[in-house]
């Protein structure tokens, strides 16, 4: 069983394969199983509704193809040839049986879709990889100096930061930095260029993350403080760690900030679909050679195929994310990794 | 001789500290800081919305629209133009005065169609449950799993630029949310004793619905919604900047920022005038919905 393997892998190390079958028969990885089988109607309903919409807007594709001075014959035998004159959910139906088969179809301007997700995928995912490990890493160190005294300065000054983070406009903030790292220091460039090595790789997206991870910091330097706090005042284990004559920052650290790593990654999951919002926009200021650029040049060309198959590969981002998360609440709560139902 | 006294106060953990408790100041400060999170954020409020509907009532300011070339890229507090001029001579705080009605009028709107409808569908879906609620989860799924931005920017293509079309554009994002919200809370609420009661009582559900769930899930609907109208203006401000909102003449934040992009190095004022008049607002926002928040006991 895949999953199982997985997990092991996941786990590694001594009697791995004696704490995989546990898993395989616990509770958690049933519900992982179950949420597998019940992304697929939503993965359906999303493409299908992307179909929808975009057949909604003007059919410009074989005036696009031919040129403004194509004669109107020429067109409807181009809108025949391309399938665009059949009804809505036959085109669906021929795309998602392409799809299934591994091809995306080609874009308007004839480019093979496969070849350019291929080319662009992996920079839009570096791109929200590097602004989510950033923000998360940071969120955890700030939260834990802020929660270590609640009302004291690093609490306040965490809450004003994040307050900022969560009201800014994630296309003023990176203009706001474009000013101040590309204009005036030059430390980076003002449009990024192709990423190939680890020292491009930071030049070139260092802004981009910056602009997407600061609202993503702001929101889990939240989530984590308020329940950290609430942690250390209510539960009992953490008066008994204290009475055990516990380091103050032990208890913090080993006691309330692992629990209140469940929460954030419920959290990270469902953002993930929000990302792609901000991934578009960013990577259009920053000219980034993504997805999310590609996008929305897709939508305002009416680039039906491209759009289609961006919108799948978010969507199953999303919906993979989402599964990860539930497999880390497996791997990661004792009462899960061995065994024993929660209930 | 009051032995046992002691030992029962040593059997319970120590309670945390009541307020009546606390010396007289400190409860004095406390009370004072809890009213001016409330207030401050809510004053700026005021002052932004009276700024923003009341003030082009009372006196005349410059166009917002059209400009005299002559008097371009005027700094601030020069005469006539108290945040200057941009590079058409379009005097600048018309421009946020009249560009903030927009953002306004159609974050309020696009809120009041999410709890509209996204509240009567989560309410509905939670109290009712079953099949009801598995059809209504299901679609709130998937619309919070595609990408609303797609949808809104096609939405806002296909139908043309304009407040309406942005409207029911950016209402994709809020009835979803708040659905969710609401049927969340319809749930917690459901299990409570006195809507058995009320059950057994032989209440009618509508009228279960409207006297015992709704007021209940209205503070976190409203204090969600708060947050929700932040998350809007921001929304609307993308559309505008990416040009599918509010197109060129009309002024609106978003474009604005688009438009200062273009002089980005020279005259960086341009982009961050309407950004910081977008940070207050929303900033605004947030502290109001987090006031509200404690003050309503609101997880």
């Amino acid at each position: 069983m895949a999953l199982a393997q997985q997990i092991q892998l996941q786990t590694g190390g001594s009697g791995a394969r004696g704490s995989a079958r546990r898993i395989a028969g616990s509770p958690a990885l049933r519900v992982a199983g179950r949420r597998l089988l019940s992304a697929i109607p939503v993965l359906i309903g999303v493409t299908f509704l992307t179909f929808v919409v975009m057949s909604t807007l003007p059919n410009t594709t074989a005036q696009a193809i031919l040129g403004l001075n194509a004669s109107p014959s020429a067109v409807i035998a181009l809108n025949h040839s391309l399938g665009l004159d059949q009804p809505f959910w036959v085109q669906y139906w021929h795309w998602l049986s392409n799809v299934l088969h591994g091809n995306f179809g080609t874009s308007i301007q004839g480019q093979s879709i496969n070849h350019e997700l291929a080319s662009r995928v992996p920079t839009t995912l570096m791109l929200l990889l590097y602004a989510l490990v950033v923000s998360v890493v940071l969120a955890i160190i700030v939260a834990a100096l802020a929660a270590r005294r609640p009302n004291g300065i690093a609490d306040r000054l965490s809450l004003a930061v994040s307050v900022l983070g969560l009201s800014i406009a994630p296309y003023a903030f990176a203009l706001v930095l474009i000013i101040v790292f590309a204009v005036k220091l030059a430390w980076f460039p003002v449009l990024s260029g192709p990423v190939t090595d680890p020292s491009s790789f930071f030049r070139n997206l260092t802004l981009p993350a910056a602009s997407i991870g600061f609202g993503l910091f702001a929101i889990y330097t939240r989530l984590l403080r308020a329940d950290v706090v609430e942690q250390m005042q209510r539960e009992d284990y953490i008066v008994t760690a204290k009475a055990k004559g516990v380091a103050p920052w032990r208890v913090l650290i080993r006691h309330a900030l692992r629990n209140s790593m469940f929460n954030l990654i419920t959290v990270i999951g469902l953002n993930l679909g929000g990302l792609i919002g901000a991934a578009a926009i960013i990577e259009t200021i920053f000219q980034v050679q993504g997805i999310g650029n590609d996008l929305l040049n897709g939508i305002s060309q009416h680039d039906e195929p491209l759009v289609e198959g961006i919108v799948l590969v978010f969507a199953l981002v999303t919906v993979f994310g989402n599964l990860l998360a539930d497999l880390a609440y497996a791997v990661l709560d004792p009462r899960i990794r061995y065994g024993r139902s929660t209930s | 001789m009051a032995a046992p006294l002691p030992d029962v106060q040593l059997a319970t953990p120590t309670p945390p500290p009541l307020p009546s408790l606390i010396n007289a100041r400190q409860l004095r400060a406390q009370r004072m800081g809890r009213a001016l999170r409330l207030w401050v954020p809510a004053g700026i409020l005021i002052i932004l919305l009276a700024i923003c509907f009341l003030l082009p009532l009372v006196t005349t300011l410059p166009s917002a629209t059209r400009g005299n070339i002559i008097y371009n890229n005027e700094p601030p507090f020069s005469q006539g133009h108290l945040l200057g001029t941009d590079v058409q001579g379009v005097d600048i705080f018309s421009q946020l005065v009249y560009g903030g009605q927009v953002a306004f009028e159609i974050s309020l709107a696009v809120t009041a169609i999410g709890i509209a409808i996204g509240g009567t569908l989560g309410v509905v879906a939670g109290y009712a449950s079953g099949w009801v609620d598995a059809l209504v989860s299901r679609i709130l799924d998937i619309l919070i799993a595609f990408p609303a931005l797609v949808l809104a920017l096609v939405i806002a293509q296909g139908l043309g630029p304009s407040e309406f079309h942005l409207i029911l554009a950016l209402s994709v994002f809020g009835i979803p949310a708040v659905g969710r919200i609401a049927r969340g809370a319809t749930l917690v609420i459901r299990g409570l004793p006195y809507i058995t009661a009320a059950e057994l009582a032989g209440t009618r559900r509508w009228r279960i619905i409207a006297r015992h769930i709704v007021p209940n899930i209205v503070p976190g609907i409203v204090t969600f919604s708060l947050l929700g109208i932040g998350v809007v203006i921001i929304l609307e401000g993308a559309l505008d900047f990416l040009g599918y909102g509010i197109q060129a003449p009309q002024p609106s934040w978003g474009n604005m920022i688009a438009n200062g992009q273009q002089i980005l190095s020279a005259q960086p004022e341009y982009v961050l005038i309407p950004s910081i008049a977008l940070l207050i607002t929303v900033a605004a926002l947030n502290m109001l919905g987090d006031a509200l928040r404690e003050r309503w006991g609101v997880q």
